[in-house]
């Protein structure tokens, strides 16, 4: 095809583009696959049973706080990182800011704890399983956002791909906090990181392949 | 006007959806991807018309990731280059494509250019060492007589001397005598 044939027919195809249209695309796919994490969770796991009595403690919210603000972090990168030439932003200092809160806190309650406490405090009763199941609970949202992702036009897929594994997992995160009952700010520090960090690593690696366009 | 000026006003009413506007986008940026790629691969390298439209292609239809908000030229040179990142991944070449600024796209350099620029570094070669450096700061990079003769640590008149030494010197290796401008 010659190039002004071309040029001519992509020009007859003008549709107006709403402005906005790639936020809304990344919101809507975000607000999707977090509604199937929370199916998924709640099917598969149940709420805590405690959750009405959970909602009146601080480590409730404390880690709800952590992996919304981890979701705020990885919704704007994944936002600036779908646009061609997108450098990453004011994401990145949400991102290192509350990883460094959680992890002066994770640090002190730990040392506050007496000596024979300090195991439990950083393994909880379910630090094997914490970082799995955030990793299966990431993984609807994550799809969602590859679909609204390859719509769009992420020019460095590596990073793109890890900023949306870093929202996923952030979501699947908060999804899980519904299920899980451990308190400590050891716990939060170390093993939701560990499995956030993981979705994002995950991330990087498909998004590499996933992205492209 | 600016290319991004022109260039974004453009594409802001190809995004209202104005068709003679996207049209006229597309053509602009035709010419730039052309010299672009053709830099990049060789002018006239078969590739290069299949990567010209592949670009505008994605330009069209990756309208929705450009935001109104910034500026329309290091967008669309981010695209070109993806697009050049991405030939050289399908045809399993390993190179690295230096990222620099949306000028590298705008650029309307004039291949000639690149030789004329041989052809001075190569006579420039030929000079002393001490005479090619008055040389290059008075007369390529714009230094007044006074900087450079601070620089090399002389007095102004030794610099003036020297320096039309230098270019008198430079005109013999340059033009047949024939053709040789009159020398004072």
């Amino acid at each position: 095809m010659k190039t002004d044939a071309l040029i001519a027919a992509l020009a007859a195809d003008t549709a107006p583009v709403a402005p906005g249209a790639a936020a809304r695309r990344l919101g809507l796919a975000a607000g999707a696959g977090a509604a199937l994490a929370l199916i998924l969770i709640l099917a598969w796991l149940k709420p805590r049973s405690d959750l009405v009595a959970a909602l009146a403690t601080p480590a409730f919210w404390m880690k709800a706080s952590y992996t919304l603000a981890l979701s705020l972090a990885g919704g704007l990168l994944t936002a600036r990182l779908a646009r061609p030439g997108g450098r990453t932003g004011p994401g990145r200092w949400v991102l290192a800011g509350a990883v460094a809160v959680v992890a002066v806190l994770g640090a002190i309650s730990l040392a506050l704890a007496a000596p024979d406490q300090r195991a439990a405090a950083w393994l909880g009763h379910s630090w094997t399983l914490c970082p799995w199941r955030i990793l299966v609970a990431a993984a609807p949202v994550f799809v969602a956002l590859v679909l609204a992702l390859r719509r769009l036009a992420p020019t460095r897929l590596a990073l793109a791909g890890a900023a949306a594994g870093l929202l996923a997992g952030a979501i699947g995160a908060t999804v899980y906090g519904l299920a899980c009952n451990e308190t400590s700010a050891t716990f939060l520090a170390f093993w939701y990181t560990l499995g956030i960090a993981g979705c994002a690593a995950i991330g990087a690696v498909l998004g590499r392949w996933l992205l492209r366009w | 006007m600016t290319d991004e000026a022109r260039l974004k006003a453009l594409m802001l009413r190809g995004l209202a959806g104005d068709a003679a506007a996207q049209s006229a986008l597309l053509s602009a940026m035709s010419g730039y991807l052309r010299g672009y790629f053709g830099r990049r691969l060789g002018a006239g390298a078969a590739d290069v018309e299949d990567l010209v439209q592949d670009t505008l292609l994605a330009i069209h239809l990756k309208r929705a990731a450009y935001d109104p908000t910034q500026p329309f030229t290091p967008w669309a040179y981010a695209v070109a280059r993806y697009k050049l990142i991405d030939h050289f991944r399908r045809q399993g070449v390993r190179r690295a494509v230096p990222l620099e600024d949306a000028g590298d796209l705008f650029a309307t350099e004039n291949p000639e250019e690149g030789a004329v620029r041989r052809d001075v570094e190569r006579l420039l070669a030929t000079l002393p060492e001490r005479q090619r450096k008055l040389v290059v700061d008075v007369r390529l990079e714009g230094h007044s007589m006074e900087e450079a003769a601070q620089r090399a640590g002389m007095t102004v008149t030794a610099v003036k001397v020297s320096v039309h030494r230098a270019l008198k010197a430079l005109t013999r290796l340059a033009v047949p005598d024939g053709r040789r401008a009159d020398e004072d």
